[in-house]
């Protein structure tokens, strides 16, 4: 796993952005940009090389999940990594996320260990 | 006059006349059968129409009530909009600690990482001084480091002091927000009071509605911890155990 990856943060609330650049920058990642929603990450995501997009679901303009699908859509951004980090957690929900595409799902509130667990997993299975 | 007594005065006012009406009919005397017969078909209207009357009343009394209660329009007018401003005090509130609070802890995790730092550092050379690896000029820097080294702890940890002072004050939100959510709370109960008050008027069938189906894309935000479990995923294990089921 290459420490020095470019990882896009799309939360609507600062504070929730804050925690998670905190606990990247914890596990060794210092190389995060914010976004408060999907609407605002995509030209990020599209200019921007990102190597894995870690992002909320539930925000005004573009939700998450349309992010996600938009991202699996796009020819140049179809392969990049994506951890779902929220507070929705019907089973349905779920399902709808993986069946879109998401590489990880973390439900709100959630641990360091947690987030350091799903992010190995998810580059464990990228690399293997 | 109670209804009971306004049944068997009825009642009474029918019996005569049907009495009446029979030995009309006896005597073969049309006229007065008519006028009977007329005049119960009058009877009968009447008790109809004090009926319909009745409901009617009510219905307007109640609706009456509902629009007069003074309650109602402040609750619309004041109590409402006052709520919302409450809720986002509450946010900006809350917002603020977290942000103040993980400034202090950022702070605080900044000197610690520069002790750790320092401290690892003059371990290291120490142990080269222990194994008789070090030369005389790299011991005076050495005990140079130390001395300036044990001359910040101090200092320092007092950084570290007032950084948790400062997390522990930002948690003084606690209290206003409390506050405000139980005001918020009382009004939202009162509001639903008379919700269930003008269901009642309306006379709605809730039994009937059908609630529209959803799909699992729409954004529901945190469940309550009251949550049905059969539906809602419960703690990041039960997240695991689904995906797993799908092949993750």
């Amino acid at each position: 796993m290459n420490k020095d990856m470019k990882i896009l943060i799309v939360d609507d609330f600062s504070t929730m952005r804050r925690i998670i650049k905190n606990l990247l920058r914890d596990l060794g990642f210092n190389n995060t940009t914010e976004a408060d929603d999907g609407q605002t990450a995509l030209p990020l995501l599209k200019n921007g090389n990102f190597d894995f997009l870690v992002t909320d679901w539930n925000m005004p303009g573009m939700d998450g999940l349309t992010l996600l699908k938009t991202v699996r859509a796009d020819e140049n951004l179809k392969d990049m990594p994506v951890l779902m980090v929220t507070a929705e957690a019907k089973r349905e929900q779920i399902i709808t996320a993986a069946q879109a595409g998401v590489n990880g799902y973390i439900v709100k509130p959630f641990t360091a260990a947690t987030l350091k667990e799903k992010i190995e997993k998810i580059f464990e299975r990228i690399e293997g | 006059m109670s209804e009971a007594d306004k049944a068997s005065y009825l009642t009474e006012e029918y019996v005569q006349r049907l009495n009446e009406l029979g030995e009309a009919l006896k005597q073969g005397d049309d006229d007065e059968a008519n006028r009977l017969i007329g005049e119960l078909t009058t009877l009968r209207e009447s008790a109809l129409f004090l009926e319909l009357g009745k409901l009617t009343r009510e219905i307007h009394d109640s609706i009456n009530s509902f629009t007069d209660d003074e309650r109602v329009v402040e609750l619309a007018q004041e109590e409402i909009p006052d709520a919302k401003e409450r809720l986002n005090f509450i946010i900006t509130k809350t917002e603020e600690a977290a942000h103040k609070t993980m400034t202090a802890a950022e702070r605080a995790m900044d000197v610690v990482d520069s002790f750790v730092l320092q401290a690892n550092d003059i371990q290291q050379r120490w142990t080269r001084f222990r194994n008789r690896e070090l030369s005389k000029q790299d011991f005076l820097a050495l005990s140079e480091d130390l001395d300036r080294f044990f001359g910040s702890i101090n200092e320092e940890s007092n950084k570290v002091k007032s950084e948790m002072t400062d997390i522990m004050m930002a948690q003084d939100y606690q209290d206003l927000t409390g506050q405000m959510i139980k005001q918020v709370i009382t009004m939202v109960q009162e509001v639903e009071e008379k919700l269930v008050r003008l269901v009642a008027i309306s006379g709605a069938n809730l039994a009937n509605r059908v609630k529209p189906k959803e799909d699992g894309s729409t954004a529901h935000g945190p469940q309550l911890p009251t949550a049905d479990k059969a539906e809602v995923a419960t703690s990041q294990d039960d997240v695991d155990d689904l995906l797993a089921s799908l092949g993750f």
